[in-house]
């Protein structure tokens, strides 16, 4: 079983800030981890390669500084890493990112089943996930909350709807994307720590893949952010309710039926 | 290859981190409460390999430098001071085995060192650490020795499955043995029921004539103190990590709660004799992690770290329980009461005053140091 | 010049319309100046699902009628709502961010090569551009998002942000010519509704929270009654979770659940740090304790310093059905 899993590096949420000039989030000198539902995805990697055997291949695209959190998805135990790693790539949204990761998915060749976490913490998209199976032309599982396999070639999923579980089984190869429910993602280990240094990142460029070069980076994105601002929230002004219990309810429910 | 090091070590400290707040340091109220550990929780520490993090690779461990695991004592001592004293246990032990070990004891005993955990037992009802009154007996059979004996207020007795034994010779000369829970003749006596530090099990084994292969002697016959005191080392620097961490509990509840609280409509933070507390605590954590770092390095660097390690525990462990107290104080009644953990941080850190050589014993150490420079 | 189109994908079990659709055709119609309002609607019971649909007034229904969309993949949809936008190259396309929406919308960007933001929480015209306003990193960043070459400009928008009103249009309905193509190596379920969403007090709405102030059976049997009455559950701080009824499960605060109910309403809870970090993303909340300096009312936005008894009496009498 050859399973790839698709990681994104995300700021640490309490350490995120706008550069006013470009409008976009500043990830230099900020902390990177795992995108948290990505440590689902490895972790079901792992588990999968535990019952049947395989490789597990951790997939990322951004800046060398992400190498970090592949050291991380290593750590946990997977078996090598690819970072996609050029300024062409620069600037990419969900669909300039969808492709490149297509592509280097059919280079790394007789992938069985590609995992994604169900959307990152930060952009909160979950949209690569469907471009790369439309891309790969597979089906596409999204949302899972229960996997197993049937047999070596066919998976069987359960997907959470909004108010409704819907199952699925779906015959190999397929990009699925799983929810937190699925599993608990395994601590690293202090000796798998050490061993993630021992096990290959390779980075490739747009020039280690077949790719149109229109397709990538910001020239590829269709979508710009025009704007990024904090929203104004405002800190709770406590009301003081009347001593009378019967006078302090009314009061209450009067302001917030409002 | 430096700058590996460095990651790796931030790696390690961030799944301590993560594996300190999601399992230990919700259960830290009630580990004190039920005076154990819940069941199963010792068995995710061996699943997560935090056993290994000092065993060399060779050995099936990580590896990791003693500063850097100091660190991660103190990070987990931050959630529960219990859980960091017995790996400080644990690892204090190894240290004496891979240093005085014989290659074959090394090779038998420290590749299962991930799983099982090692404990260093001086103590006997005679009293203390004093090693003069040791009654404990190794007499030689061929090539074997026959060790009788009871040790007591061992640190992770009953938890530990393999003991370092420091016992007397025919002709007085001291020795460390290593003796293992499987052999023939070994009990496990009473658990203590101790005020502080309530998870750590720390308890009594009995020695009944059990024959130990020669090369389970650590060292030369003669160095029993010496290994003794090295291990007494060893523990003081993580102790003062221990330590460090029980203090920047105290200070996280201390400062949480001046943010919160007012007093008429000033935050207490902003009156200068809560501030004066918090102060206090601050810098006697910062001094704490300077001494267990500072006594780690010289450790590492190959030199004289014994007075050092030994001020990070002294010093350490009365800031500990003095900040406790003043942490109390800030939070008043809330303070004084069990709904928040200050009370057993104080009764935590007060072990220390204590175990590993007493305060006094340790004031005696860096004074005669001081006179005899 | 064809006259400029928003197109809303309906999306359906097959015979029931997925409510945020409905949602999305009137905020289209409000913001759609001039342009038509367009619903795609595949569906295999066209009768009534075309019924529903109509209410709210879109220009034109077009109508994707098959049986198999009764359990249809993503694939086959995203697939028989390309074929639709190919034939009618609508400006910008709105999409319930629901689980079906969100696992759609991007197999369909892929196929029209353009851009798709997704969970907005509003979108409106400038002039021709569709601007798309998101949340980002948590609810604490907004941004606004737009598309400005290609077309359609898609967008995902939030379920219960938008009201869906009944309206009054002459709507003409359409069935459009497509091929219904089946997905191979998969084969999908009917969803099977979740009959009692097992409580979980992480997600109820209102919650009514006991500590050690209201530690007697008489509050907590009060309490549950309160909670019934409000559709909620009761909470409790550290100190109750020793009461057999409440576990770790009921249990608040940082080392039990984190909630984010509409209203809260905390009676006995000193308000320690531990429990705060729980409640952070409380809407309202109202807090009850004797003690007048408790922490708690820093955080609470309506404060009654009082008998926990009084007040909770008070608001079962008021609250009577």
């Amino acid at each position: 079983m050859k399973i790839v899993v698709c990681i994104k590096q995300v700021p640490k949420s309490d350490s995120v800030k706008i550069d006013p000039k470009t409008n976009n989030m500043v990830r230099d000198n900020v902390e990177g981890v795992i995108n948290p539902f990505d440590k689902n995805a490895i972790e079901e990697a792992l588990r999968i390669k535990d019952q049947l055997g395989g490789e597990v291949i951790l997939l990322s695209m951004g800046p060398d500084g992400y190498m970090s959190s592949l050291r991380d998805g290593l750590a946990m135990g997977a078996d090598r890493a690819i970072l996609l790693s050029s300024r062409a790539f620069g600037g990419a949204d969900t669909l300039a990112t969808g492709y490149p990761i297509s592509q280097a998915i059919k280079k790394i060749g007789g992938v069985d089943l590609v995992l994604l976490g169900r959307q990152s913490v930060d952009a909160d998209t979950g949209q690569v996930g469907p471009i790369v199976a439309e891309y790969l032309n597979v089906p596409q599982v999204t949302f899972a909350e229960e996997l197993r396999f049937v047999d070596e070639h066919t998976l069987y999923g359960q997907r959470l709807l909004d108010g409704a579980t819907q199952s699925v089984q779906v015959t190999l190869p397929a990009v699925v994307m799983v929810r937190s429910e699925l599993n608990t993602p395994r601590y690293e280990t202090p000796v798998n720590i050490q061993t993630s240094f021992e096990k290959p990142i390779d980075v490739w460029t747009e020039h280690d893949l077949d790719l149109d070069a229109t397709r990538i980076g910001q020239a590829g994105s269709p979508t710009t952010v025009q704007k990024v601002y904090a929203p104004k929230r405002e800190g709770r002004q406590t009301v003081q309710l009347s001593d009378d219990s019967a006078t302090a309810v009314k009061e209450l429910l009067a302001r917030i039926r409002n | 290859m430096e700058n590996q090091e460095k990651m790796a070590a931030s790696m390690l400290h961030r799944m301590v981190r993560e594996f300190t707040e999601n399992e230990l340091a919700p259960l830290d109220m009630e580990i004190d409460a039920q005076g154990d550990y819940p069941q199963g929780l010792f068995q995710k520490v061996i699943d997560n390999g935090l056993l290994t993090m000092t065993l060399p690779r060779e050995y099936g461990g990580a590896g990791f430098s003693y500063d850097s695991v100091a660190k991660a004592i103190h990070l987990m001592a931050i959630g529960n001071a219990s859980m960091a004293v017995t790996l400080e246990g644990h690892f204090k032990t190894l240290e004496q085995l891979l240093k005085y070990g014989d290659q074959r004891l090394k090779d038998e005993y420290l590749t299962s060192a991930a799983h099982r955990i090692f404990a260093f037992s001086q103590t006997e009802s005679s009293g203390g650490s004093n090693p003069r009154g040791i009654a404990t007996r190794a007499v030689k059979s061929g090539d074997d020795w026959i060790i009788t004996g009871d040790k007591i207020m061992i640190t992770n007795g009953g938890l530990a499955q393999v003991y370092c034994v420091l016992a007397k010779t025919e002709d007085d000369q001291m020795a460390v043995f290593v003796v293992d829970q499987d052999m023939p003749g070994f009990s496990f006596g009473k658990r203590e029921d101790f005020i502080g530090l309530r998870g750590t099990p720390v308890g009594e084994i009995v020695m009944d004539h059990i024959k130990v292969p020669g090369y389970h002697l650590l060292g030369q016959i003669g160095q029993g103190l010496e290994i003794g005191n090295n291990a007494h080392d060893d523990a003081r620097i993580l102790m003062g990590a221990v330590l460090t961490g029980i203090m920047e509990h105290e200070l996280q509840i201390a400062v949480d709660y001046s943010k919160q609280r007012k007093a008429l409509d000033t935050p207490l933070y902003e009156l200068q004799t809560i501030q004066e507390k918090i102060s206090e605590i601050a810098i006697a954590r910062q001094n704490t992690e300077l001494l267990y770092q500072h006594a780690a390095q010289l450790k590492i660097t190959g030199q004289s770290y014994a007075q050092v390690a030994a001020m990070a525990k002294s010093y350490g462990s009365r800031a500990a329980v003095r900040c406790g107290d003043m942490a109390l104080q800030v939070l008043a009644g809330y303070g004084y009461s069990r709904e928040y953990p200050i009370e057993h941080l104080i009764r935590d850190a007060r072990a220390m005053e204590i175990a590993e050589g007493t305060v006094e014993r340790m004031s005696g150490e860096i004074a005669l140091k001081q006179v005899n420079q | 010049m064809a006259q400029s189109m928003i197109a809303v994908y309906v999306q359906t079990d097959g015979s029931m319309v997925e409510p945020t659709s409905l949602q999305l055709i009137t905020k289209a119609r409000a913001i759609a100046n001039g342009q038509r309002v367009v619903a795609l609607l595949p569906t295999s019971d066209a009768d009534q699902t075309v019924a529903t649909v109509k209410q709210y007034g879109p220009d034109e229904i077009l109508v994707l009628a098959d049986d198999r969309f009764a359990a249809a993949t993503d694939t086959e949809i995203a697939d028989g709502l390309y074929q639709v936008v190919e034939q009618v190259q609508p400006n910008s396309m709105l999409i319930p961010a629901t689980v079906v929406g969100r696992s759609v919308a991007p197999r369909l960007q892929a196929k029209l090569q353009t851009g798709l933001t997704a969970d907005c929480l509003d979108v409106y015209f400038d002039g021709d551009t569709l601007v798309q306003v998101k949340p980002t990193y948590g609810d604490d960043i907004m941004c606004e998002i737009i598309c400005a070459d290609r077309r359609p400009q898609m967008a995902t928008v939030r379920p219960n942000v938008f009201q869906a009103e009944p309206a009054q249009a002459a709507t003409q309905v359409t069935n459009v010519d497509f091929e219904f193509h089946p997905e191979a190596h998969i084969k999908m379920e009917k969803p099977t509704p979740i009959i009692s969403s097992s409580a979980n007090i992480s997600d109820a709405s209102v919650v009514i929270a006991l500590g050690r102030g209201a530690d007697n059976p008489q509050l907590i049997e009060k309490a549950q009654k309160l909670a019934a009455r409000l559709g909620g559950m009761v909470g409790v701080s550290r100190p109750l979770t020793d009461h057999a009824e409440f576990g770790h499960e009921s249990q608040i605060g940082q080392s039990g659940q984190s909630i984010a109910p509409d209203l809260l309403i905390n009676f006995g809870i000193s308000g320690a740090t531990q429990y705060l970090v729980g409640i952070e993303n409380a809407k309202t909340i109202v807090s009850v304790n004797t003690d007048p300096d408790a922490p708690i009312f820093t955080k609470s936005d309506y404060a009654y310093v009082g008998d926990a008894n009084d007040f909770m009496d008070a608001l079962l009498s008021s609250t009577r059905v």
